[in-house]
């Protein structure tokens, strides 16, 4: 059974062999992605990642486990790659008309993921006002949600693939096709994949819609790189998908195949030039 | 333990192992089965909908979407909730969608029963996209069922949430005041 539903934006597949029988497996599969969807959405003005951005500098914010693991692993990711990965970027993103505008920033001194500490496992506390935008981790991290939710339904092998983002678990290794980026009609089958997973980050989609770039430079204060123009498509292999997701940020960026961030957590880069 | 085995085409370049491929097609659940997923245990009834001009327009001023709204495929289950499966048709996909909506008005879930890719001229032809209407996993369309695991870069929904619009302006504006749950055939003028 293959089911497709949209959430995070995009279409989220859930792939097992099973029929009627996984049936229920994938539809809690399915929930635990629109949880994540509510939990950390930008769009949403109610969910946990809004109410950060609107009070964390002013007060301590108790959190639902996963947001608190989904920053968790942002802070991770962001110190291993020197800052070149970091979720407090949404400003750049609302400003270019790619996100809602929810608050209306006065302060200037935006802080980003470095800012947010832990006073507790599920409570949070900001030095600094941010305006955190988790759209490059949430997606992967919600895949792995629901492949954990499938594992333990009892689920032997499957695949769930967040719009590009994608984990496959079981004993079955699966051809993995991604997209051309110079053509992305067409599919380049880079080679076969056994319980892991691969996440992708380019911009011909952008390009195609006549969008500006949402990869950004949080490094630069440079209004002129801000939105990175990155040419080609930048993939990570990881064991989990949180990571994955939140690390082809850090190879579109660096450029670097061998950055030593990848070493780190266990990935892999691969570019395929346009 | 993670296994990742590179196509070994892939060190030698990837440009070249590209495979020119028109349309990506994928089917998922039929109609019968987007039923059961979205409304268990319910009895539908079928009640098509008139769509007169000035629904149609209604429809289109709330979602942006210019093709037509086919008033055919709308189900109602006894207790108030319905069923409405429509397509939104781009310049780059062709979607056929379900959407249930509770008794309240609330939408209670979405399924994607078809998802047709393309970059060129087809979609925007009748004939093109009637080859996939309707069909199943099993038929013997030219679906490549080796392509399943389509990584890239994320791909937006947004043209999708248009059309969830204009399904929840379709129940605002003619299904809410529909009454009697028995009724088969229904012509309901908009307000």
């Amino acid at each position: 059974m293959i089911r497709c539903k949209p959430l995070l934006g995009t279409f989220v597949e859930i792939s097992i062999r099973e029929n009627e029988d996984g049936l229920e497996a994938v539809e809690n599969a399915f929930n635990a992605i629109r949880k994540v969807h509510d939990l950390m959405g930008f769009h949403n003005p109610e969910s946990e990642l809004s109410l950060i951005n609107h009070l964390a500098h002013k007060e301590a914010i108790e959190v639902h486990p996963w947001t608190a693991q989904v920053i968790k692993i942002a802070k991770e990711v962001y110190l291993a790659s020197d800052g070149l990965f970091n979720c407090g970027i949404g400003h750049r993103l609302v400003a270019a008309g790619l996100l809602p505008r929810h608050i209306t920033f006065t302060n200037h001194e935006l802080g980003g993921i470095e800012d947010i500490q832990f006073l507790a496992p599920d409570l949070i506390k900001s030095a600094r006002p941010v305006c955190l935008d988790l759209g490059g981790i949430a997606k992967g991290f919600a895949v792995d949600m629901a492949v954990r939710v499938l594992i333990s339904e009892g689920i032997a092998s499957g695949s769930v693939n967040a719009g590009g983002d994608l984990r496959v678990f079981g004993k079955i290794a699966i051809p993995i096709q991604i997209r051309d980026p110079e053509f992305p009609e067409r599919l380049i089958e880079i080679g076969s994949l056994k319980d892991g997973a691969i996440a992708t980050s380019s911009l011909y989609f952008a390009k195609r819609d006549q969008q500006i770039s949402h990869i950004i430079n949080p490094l630069t204060q440079n209004l002129s790189e801000v939105h990175a123009e990155i040419l080609g498509s930048f993939s990570v292999l990881a064991k989990e998908c949180v990571y994955a997701d939140a690390l082809t940020k850090v190879l579109a960026l660096s450029n670097n195949e061998h950055h030593p961030c990848f070493a780190r957590f266990s990935a892999q880069a691969l570019r395929i030039a346009a | 333990m993670m296994i990742w085995k590179p196509n070994p085409l892939a060190l030698v370049g990837l440009a070249m192992m590209s495979a020119p491929i028109i349309a990506h097609a994928k089917i998922y659940v039929s109609v019968e089965q987007a039923q059961k997923i979205l409304l268990p245990n319910k009895a539908l009834s079928k009640t098509p909908i008139i769509i007169t001009d000035d629904l149609q327009e209604k429809m289109r001023m709330a979602s942006s979407i210019r093709h037509p709204f086919q008033g055919d495929r709308i189900w109602r289950a006894s207790d108030g909730s319905w069923l409405v499966i429509d397509e939104v048709v781009g310049k780059h996909e062709m979607i056929t969608y379900a959407v249930a909506i509770n008794p309240n008005g609330s939408v209670s879930g979405i399924e994607i029963l078809e998802y047709v890719e393309s970059y060129g001229y087809e979609v925007a032809e009748a004939q093109w996209r009637k080859q996939f209407i309707g069909k199943t996993a099993n038929d013997p369309i030219k679906l490549n069922q080796d392509i399943q695991n389509i990584g890239g870069a994320t791909l937006s929904c947004k043209h999708l949430t248009d059309g969830v619009k204009r399904v929840a302006v379709l129940y605002e504006l003619a299904l809410k005041n529909t009454s009697s749950p028995g009724a088969q055939t229904q012509t309901i003028k908009a307000k």
